[in-house]
């Protein structure tokens, strides 16, 4: 007896490092430190991976202006995967970062613990935030539940070498033989739907627009123009996903192909022309295609100069934003909030990233209109062809965001005309272009089922001919051979050939 | 000192607690997703996922889609693999040991690896984009090439050469004793070839995502779509329980399902 529980034992002994392993997850609980858990995006945040190439490590610098905390950072690639995540109950995150519509589903469904009053109305973000992105937030009641960390529009980045501007001044014009085999778009159904309502009703939107003549956000008629780009933007109704659908499965033919995460690759290697992108890819395309010039302007590495374009129907203004899920830690997630909301960890930020902080302040107007970004000269000068350079409007953007460096009405940026159309232009969009860019909302379930559902015809159809053909000539050969099973059943007893001779038994 | 004696049976208990955890309780988890739904929070039990996989346009072309691309790719396997696996288990080549291994030493790299390699090479002739079914065909049997030709050899190269004579002995050319013996006689070789080929090749979508530039669809990929980004599991795990339903009747129909011992020797010979 006593040799066979010490074997059971030993038996189970073989499980110890399975059962190790589970009690490693276990959350240390050790009462005199403090530990933040941020669940953020995949690469962004300028922390100890890209510390080697120069940046300075963000999450390590707010651990040593906070000791005793410790932050324990991991990543999610889908907004579908951190809220299941969140649902099922893992992790113990103090702080995620979803997109807008997980944002309002979120809110939605009471899973989001409110910021405090002190935080709302006194704190780095509440200072240096843009007054832009602020009012947005206001509007749509998320200002006690998310504070915004990244922005952006979405537009064709493309290649002027190849691609006429004129032509992507619509969303149409992809739609188009001249760049068969040429674009690529996203593989994402809510981008590509948004994609495609607007071809849908670019009409109904340039005959808006053009009623309206809302080019700025001080415009009387600008909340009115918005208000009805954004419901043209968010229709689900039966006809529109049935439209919608045929477009995108049109547009099919003329793709290169759907992209993940390839598209601003494929733009700097040339293999590409059109990308559908996010703006803060954009940005990263248009870095990377550029040509290298060495410190005395010889040409290093020969490259493209890649433009970017929101089209004139509208855009989509996406943004992805800091939430503390229920039960988190949040004075301490509002500590990190407010040391990322600091305007020098945002320009050290965006110096990595690439994409757009939300954050304004004099620290990033200084970063961006120096010669470094896209500061050309001042009003008056000429940029390399002899042009003089033209004003680029940032009010909107910084006004009220100063400690005194500059006042409202100063945020105004001189570059060359071709510059209009490159890096800045995805970066901070221009009034003009935010008046017509509309927030995709959070689809209920049974829309979001309709919407997935026509998606899932978009990436499935057309069937070609030859796959019929195979099935066609498979299903025969199926049905031949049950016939012949059947013909071969009947005559059990096969007939010896000829030739043979068939012995009798006895 | 207590000798220390395992039975059998204890011995079995930590592959029972593996079993039981990471296949039989997966297993009821995704059984149960399949067959319910969440409506406003609580999970109700339904048969509506089932339908609505018989009743979508999309989910059945990506199924018949899924089909083809599969049905071809296993067809073209074995068409290469059985000629390859022949000459090599037949053959008195020497070196026949290392030639085999040239043909299995892709699978040693890693497979993602490998196909971004195919990836530029057919970038580089000028296919990718262009021709999307084709680059996952070609991505597929690259791919899954090895796996149909390693049953194959095992169970060409244990055929009984006195089989052989003995047809040839009886007045069998070349062809009839290939299609009458060698043929039936390796066709346990070609069932499991067939298995593996098939099921992977209606599911590696990352194959068709990376050659395919994410044209093609396949059911693989349907269901990675459900888990992360359409934020449905219940449906997710219906076109899992199909694809398992699918793949266990190919398998009967092929009777791969059989019991080794009950097939005697010359019981595949027809």
């Amino acid at each position: 007896m006593k040799k066979q529980i010490l074997s059971s034992f030993l038996s189970f002994s073989l499980l110890l490092p399975f059962l190790f392993g589970i009690a490693g997850c276990a959350r240390n609980t050790d009462s005199n430190a403090q530990i933040l858990r941020v669940y953020n995006w995949e690469d962004y945040i300028c922390n100890e991976d890209s510390e080697e190439d120069g940046y300075v490590d963000l999450i390590a610098k707010f651990e040593e202006e906070n000791p005793g905390v410790t932050v324990e950072y991991s990543t999610f690639g889908t907004n579908e995967n951190m809220y299941n995540e969140l649902k099922i109950g893992g992790g113990g995150y103090d702080l995620v970062c979803p997109s807008d519509y997980m944002i309002m589903k979120m809110i939605a469904e009471d899973m989001l613990e409110p910021f405090q009053d002190s935080f709302v109305q006194d704190s780095n973000y509440a200072k240096y935030a843009s007054p832009y992105i602020k009012e947005l937030f206001e509007q749509n009641g998320w200002t006690n539940y998310a504070v915004a960390y990244m922005w952006g529009t979405m537009g064709y980045v493309y290649n002027p070498e190849i691609v006429d501007k004129e032509d992507l001044t619509s969303w149409s014009g992809i739609w188009n033989e001249k760049y068969s085999n040429l674009t690529t778009i996203k593989d994402s159904v809510r981008d590509s739907y948004f994609l495609g309502v607007a071809y849908e009703y670019m009409d109904e939107l340039d005959a808006l627009a053009a009623q309206y003549d809302v080019h700025s956000l001080d415009d009387p008629d600008y909340a009115e123009y918005n208000a009805k780009v954004t419901q043209i933007m968010n229709r689900t109704d039966k006809q529109t996903l049935a439209n919608v659908k045929e477009g995108l499965i049109d547009l099919k033919k003329y793709l290169y192909g759907f992209e993940v995460d390839s598209g601003k690759q494929d733009m700097f290697t040339g293999k590409i022309a059109i990308n559908f992108a996010w703006s803060g890819d954009a940005v990263f395309a248009m870095d990377e295609a550029e040509p290298v010039y060495d410190d005395d302007g010889n040409l290093e590495e020969t490259g493209v100069y890649l433009n970017y374009i929101v089209p004139q129907e509208c855009s989509n203004i996406w943004f992805d934003g800091w939430v503390m899920p229920k039960g988190a830690n949040v004075e301490l997630a509002q500590k990190f909030i407010d040391f990322l909301s600091d305007p020098e960890n945002a320009v050290i930020n965006m110096n990595y990233i690439g994409y757009t902080s939300a954050i304004a302040g004099d620290a990033v107007f200084e970063e961006m209109s120096g010669e470094d970004w896209y500061g050309e000269g001042a009003e008056g000068d000429l940029d390399e062809n002899g042009n003089p350079l033209v004003p680029y409007d940032l009010n909107y953007f910084f006004n009220g965001t100063s400690d005194g460096a500059y006042s409202d009405g100063d945020y105004i940026i001189w570059v060359s005309q071709e510059s209009l159309d490159r890096q800045i232009a995805a970066q901070y969009p221009s009034e003009d272009v935010i008046a017509r860019s509309a927030i995709m909302q959070h689809f209920d379930n049974n829309t979001n089922a309709a919407v997935n559902e026509m998606w899932e015809e978009v990436k499935g159809l057309p069937i070609p001919v030859w796959a019929y053909i195979v099935i066609a000539v498979i299903a025969a050969g199926i049905i031949i051979m049950i016939l012949s099973y059947i013909y071969k059943g009947r005559r059990a007893e096969a007939k010896p050939k000829k030739g043979y001779r068939v012995l009798k038994k006895g | 000192m207590i000798k220390v004696h395992f039975s059998r049976k204890q011995l079995c208990i930590p592959y029972a607690l593996f079993l039981a955890l990471f296949v039989v309780f997966p297993m009821l988890m995704i059984l149960f997703y399949a067959f319910t739904d969440t409506v406003d929070g609580s999970i109700t039990f339904t048969f509506a996922n089932f339908i609505n996989f018989f009743t979508s346009t999309a989910k059945l072309s990506t199924l018949l889609m899924s089909f083809t691309v599969a049905i071809i790719s296993t067809a073209i396997c074995l068409l290469i693999g059985y000629p390859i696996a022949y000459i090599l288990a037949r053959s008195k080549l020497r070196r026949r040991n290392v030639l085999l291994m040239l043909f299995i030493m892709p699978m040693w790299i890693n497979f993602v690896l490998r196909i971004n390699a195919l990836r530029d090479l057919l970038d580089v002739i000028n296919l990718l984009g262009t021709q999307n079914y084709l680059n996952t065909i070609i991505g597929m049997v690259y791919d899954f090439l090895p796996f149909m030709i390693l049953p194959l050899y095992t169970t060409l190269e244990k055929l009984d050469n006195s089989y052989l004579e003995a047809a040839s002995d009886l007045g069998g050319n070349k062809f009839t004793v290939f299609s009458k013996v060698t043929l039936p006689l390796s066709m346990p070789g070609v069932i499991s070839g067939i298995t593996m080929v098939f099921m992977p090749s209606m599911t590696n979508y990352v194959v068709s995502d990376t050659l395919g530039n994410f044209n093609i669809t396949i059911l693989g990929k349907l269901i990675n779509e459900y888990f992360t980004t359409y934020d449905n599991w219940h449906m997710g795990s219906m076109i899992s329980i199909i694809l398992l339903v699918i793949i266990f009747l190919t398998l009967l129909a092929t009777g791969g399902l059989k019991d080794s011992k009950t097939e005697a020797r010359g019981a595949n010979l027809w």
